[in-house]
């Protein structure tokens, strides 16, 4: 079983969560198998606007260990990342990021806020 | 928790068969910019399903969105906004995407829309004249026909009152090949800014011609749906 440890910037109880990757998708947003799919399969809200389509940035989350463990971002997550507000060497966007290693332990910190991009500067 | 808006939809008007425009009104004024998107949150089969939808209007009209859509075979939120009648509440969150233009570049500006791809284009091209610094605007619209690109009539009446702005269109499957031919072998000119919009693999085909060919990565912004 890969398991994905959930802290959160608000200060709520870190989660845990365990479960097969083979199993994915776990419900109907994101990249199959995704940081994304995993964690709303599991109660735990992650802002996804776009529908977990790879066209913003609401899923921001930052791992904090285990990056090695996720598939490789592609062009268009990097794109996005770069327009992230609280841009990090270890952020993926969560509908991207997909856990396919059964033996993977991951660690990921999920910011407090969500920024709807009105004045371009994060208001 | 993202703030949510509550719309109701004042007005349906139909492009074709399965391609529709929603109005919808709003309480509040709603600031936004050209280009960004909404994310509808629709009570489809006892669940919350985010859909976003570009906004096709533009920001100086606060309170009154367009959306616009096509009815997707299969597609349980699209279905589910074709059945609204007028009236109907539509609630959603945004304005949210870095896919903008909140001025004309100093550079050619080229907009490349696929089909609904135009939702967001249309007011990034009505900012880009407003802002023009005397620079071309380009629109390049992947449709099977002339009389099919959504705004055509507002696109012609745009030309005339600008006339750094000019407008085509190809049929979507020659898009890709379009671009090469008149921003990539058309001349060594690499300075000019992308904007890329439409639905699936084209959005990222066109984005590789292009930076591919020696555009600089920022100067070619897409948003793929």
């Amino acid at each position: 079983m890969a398991k994905l440890r959930v802290q959160f910037e608000s200060g709520e109880p870190e989660r845990v969560i365990e479960f097969d990757p083979a199993r994915a998708p776990f419900q109907h947003d994101g990249r199959p198998g995704s940081i994304l799919d995993v964690l709303l399969a599991h109660g735990i809200h992650l802002e996804h606007a776009c529908g977990g389509n790879c066209a913003c940035t609401t899923c921001h989350v930052v791992v904090k260990k285990g990056s090695e463990r996720l598939s490789e971002s592609e062009e268009a997550e990097e794109d996005l990342l770069d327009k992230a507000p609280g841009l990090t060497p270890t952020s993926r966007l969560g509908c991207q990021a997909v856990i396919e290693d059964p033996e993977a332990e991951i660690v990921v910190w999920i910011p407090r806020y969500t920024i709807n991009q009105i004045s371009g500067h994060g208001g | 928790m993202a703030v949510e808006l509550d719309g109701r939809l004042e007005a349906v008007v139909d492009h074709g068969a399965d391609t529709r425009s929603l109005f919808l009104g709003l309480p509040v004024p709603f600031d936004f910019r050209p280009g960004q998107f909404i994310s509808c949150r629709l009570p489809v089969g006892g669940e919350i399903l985010n859909r976003p939808y570009s906004i096709a209007s533009s920001p100086e009209e606060t309170r009154r969105l367009e959306i616009v859509l096509n009815l997707v075979p299969g597609g349980p939120g699209s279905h589910y906004l074709f059945g609204l009648a007028v009236g109907a509440a539509v609630r959603f969150t945004g304005p949210w995407g870095s896919f903008v233009l909140d001025r004309a570049p100093e550079a050619e500006a080229v907009f490349i829309a696929d089909s609904t791809g135009i939702a967001p284009i249309r007011p990034m091209l009505r900012r880009g004249v407003a802002t023009a610094t005397g620079r071309p605007l380009r629109l390049l619209a992947g449709a099977p026909a002339r009389d099919r690109v959504l705004y055509r009539d507002e696109l012609d009446a745009l030309a005339r009152e600008y006339p750094a702005f000019r407008w085509d269109h190809v049929p979507s499957a020659e898009l890709a090949d379009e671009v090469r031919r008149r921003w990539v072998d058309g001349d060594a000119d690499r300075s000019r800014h992308f904007f890329v919009c439409g639905v699936g693999a084209i959005v990222p085909a066109i984005r590789d011609v292009l930076r591919h060919a020696g555009y600089e990565r920022r100067a070619v912004q897409y948003e793929k749906w």
